[in-house]
């Protein structure tokens, strides 16, 4: 098991450390990108998945990442490579504040609180002429980096994050804690009653969600150079996490990879080869999304895996079966 | 008698905000499904309305308006029982949502190709810019006559849930799906019926904001957002609840505006933060 585990890891770190001087530069921004949507999808599938709670305001802590990333470097004058630390602190730091008031809230009432407190904070950051007001902030000290190597080194960092969310999510949620989120998730009366602390259980898991989104947030704008309100809080960052995990599978680890994939997949099909508009991307997407839902609603990854046995990072415990039983329960 | 006037304006465009929110609370509250096309479908009679009004222009305004109505219901009871009743089999509430959210994206990225992102309105003579003046206030016609639909609306509605045998049964098969199938109901049926009737009031919802202003294909998933906001500070599940939400959160945008003029929605989401934190229940207590 462990085995296999650091095999994983060994060999995404060799592929990774020598896909740049592989592929194109095009290419390589590709996959800069879509390890980071990767990054982000892990980080909702571990709040949603795992622990329940549905956010559709994620993007405030993408935003906050790369706000923290834009301002400490212009602040402390030194190269943003150095400052990038504080993008996921950023993040959770809001996430422990807001937590509080939005934990009162249960299920859809949660999600639209938190998709409200996103406008909030993004109405006042356009308003603030600290952060740039509408016109948003460029990267000040971009000069300091070397910007030869920019392109292969954001694709390192944004491969150790995706690396970092999907195996860290992976050792989690085999640990005694990831049991107790999980059994929240499934009857939280039921996980209080055996001793799990709910509302600490939820609040860990809120925060590493909202700090892996706001270290993947802080580099996808650090690849920009420029950092505008609009796109920083932009809807679209939760609309795409979610459409990722739940078209892939929610609540595994394979499916977001897989839901990755197909996002990217789709957009250069569409896009590239066929030649037409981001319009008919969309539609696509949209389709690719309600086909899922009505003929395999748990995602794509369940669905495969249970036609042909598939397992690569299972999280699930299994009982031991018993021996009048024929079938395995599978579910 | 500025402040006033604004007052009276907030509480036109909250009438506005609470036909949005009625229909998604009413899908939501007898089906808990968070219904994410409901912006769409109010931009899409809209567009029905520009496109019939073009090809007949003598056509008298209620005729259209009905016609555009009729069309939203069966694209309701089509949308509900060849797509949403598939995905409501699964126990996940997941499914239904993306469900919604992908047929949203669908129709709103389709009518941005074949009409256009430019502003329109559904020029209805005279009656669009009409105004009266009632103590000194200018009060446009037509957001009167949008406050005026709405509270009947509301009070059909109620009327229809409470009085009549078919209210009885939407009720029934809210509560308990199981147990009204042995009566020789087919929730199915009940469902296609309801988000027929909850697409028909975003119908109305649409044709009145495209009259009395513009609309693009983003009107709708602009105002996604303040229909939530509309629905759970009228808590869910609760049938007056959305018209006393709308109009709450029409005063305080309009006053906020007045008072800070580059805020946009802020002040409204405030409002809504700070209400559900002191009631996270909704402003009226849920029956569901």
């Amino acid at each position: 098991m462990h085995l296999r585990l650091v095999s994983g890891v060994v060999a995404s770190i060799l592929l990774s450390a020598g896909a740049p001087f592989v592929l194109g530069d095009g290419a390589l921004r590709l996959w800069t990108e879509a390890l980071l949507i990767l990054t982000m999808a892990q980080m909702w599938n571990l709040l949603a998945g795992y622990a329940g709670l549905v956010s559709f305001g994620h993007q405030v802590f993408v935003a906050a990442g790369a706000y923290a990333l834009f301002l400490a470097a212009e602040a402390l004058n030194v190269s943003p490579y150095w400052v990038l630390p504080l993008a996921p602190l950023a993040a959770a730091f809001l996430a422990a504040l807001v937590a509080l008031p939005l934990f009162r809230l249960r299920d859809a009432y949660f999600s639209i609180g938190i998709w409200v407190f996103s406008e909030i904070v993004a109405t006042l950051v356009t308003k603030s002429s600290l952060t740039g007001a509408t016109a948003g902030l460029p990267l000040k000290t971009s000069s300091l980096m070397d910007l030869d190597w920019f392109e292969p080194t954001l694709f390192w960092i944004a491969s150790v994050l995706a690396l970092a969310a999907t195996a860290g999510l992976l050792l989690l949620m085999r640990s005694e804690f990831g049991l107790g989120i999980m059994s929240v998730r499934d009857n939280d009366v039921a996980a209080m009653s055996v001793g799990v602390d709910v509302q600490r259980n939820r609040l860990i898991v809120f925060v590493i969600s909202a700090a892996g989104c706001g270290a993947a947030g802080a580099v996808n704008f650090l690849s920009n150079l420029y950092l505008s309100p609009a796109s920083a809080f932009d809807v679209s960052w939760v609309v795409n996490m979610m459409f990722i995990v739940v078209i892939g599978g929610i609540g595994t680890l394979e499916g977001p990879i897989i839901g990755t994939l197909l996002f990217f997949a789709l957009r250069e099909i569409v896009t590239g080869q066929l030649g037409l508009s981001g319009g008919w991307y969309l539609v696509a997407l949209g389709s690719v999304a309600v086909g899922t839902m009505l003929w395999s609603p748990r995602g794509l990854w369940p669905a495969l895996s249970a036609r042909w046995g598939l397992r690569f990072m299972s999280v699930e415990r299994k009982a031991p079966r018993l021996a009048l039983q024929d079938k395995p329960n599978n579910d | 008698m500025a402040w006033i006037e604004t007052v009276v304006n907030g509480l036109l465009l909250g009438g506005l905000y609470g036909l949005i929110g009625i229909g998604l609370a009413l899908v939501f509250g007898v089906m808990r499904v968070v219904d994410g096309a409901q912006g769409e479908f109010m931009v899409m009679a809209a567009f029905f309305a520009v496109i019939v009004l073009a090809a007949a222009p003598d056509l008298h305004p209620l005729i259209i308006f009905g016609l555009a109505i009729l069309f939203s219901f069966c694209v309701g009871y089509v949308y509900q029982s060849w797509i949403v009743n598939r995905s409501m089999q699964s126990s996940d509430p997941l499914a239904p949502l993306l469900l919604t959210f992908g047929v949203s994206i669908i129709l709103r990225s389709v009518m941005v190709e074949v009409f256009g992102a430019d502003l329109r309105g559904l020029q209805l003579g005279s009656l669009s810019r009409a105004s009266i003046a009632i103590f000194n206030i200018n009060i446009g016609v037509m957001p009167l006559l949008t406050l005026a639909t709405s509270i009947a609306l509301f009070l059909l509605l109620q009327w229809m849930l409470k009085r009549t045998s078919f209210g009885r049964i939407i009720r029934a098969t809210a509560d308990r799906r199981d147990i009204v199938r042995l009566f020789g109901v087919k929730p199915d049926r009940v469902y296609a019926c309801v988000m027929a009737m909850s697409v028909a009031l975003s119908a109305i919802a649409g044709l009145f904001l495209a009259a009395r202003a513009s609309f693009t294909p983003f009107s709708g998933v602009e105002r996604l957002l303040i229909a939530f906001e509309v629905v759970v500070l009228g808590g869910i599940g609760s049938f007056w609840g959305p018209l006393i939400g709308g109009l709450a959160l029409g005063v305080t945008q309009l006053v906020g505006l007045k008072w800070d003029p580059n805020a946009g929605l802020l002040y409204c989401h405030l409002l809504f933060f700070i209400m559900i934190l002191i009631r996270p229940s909704g402003l009226v207590a849920s029956r569901s």
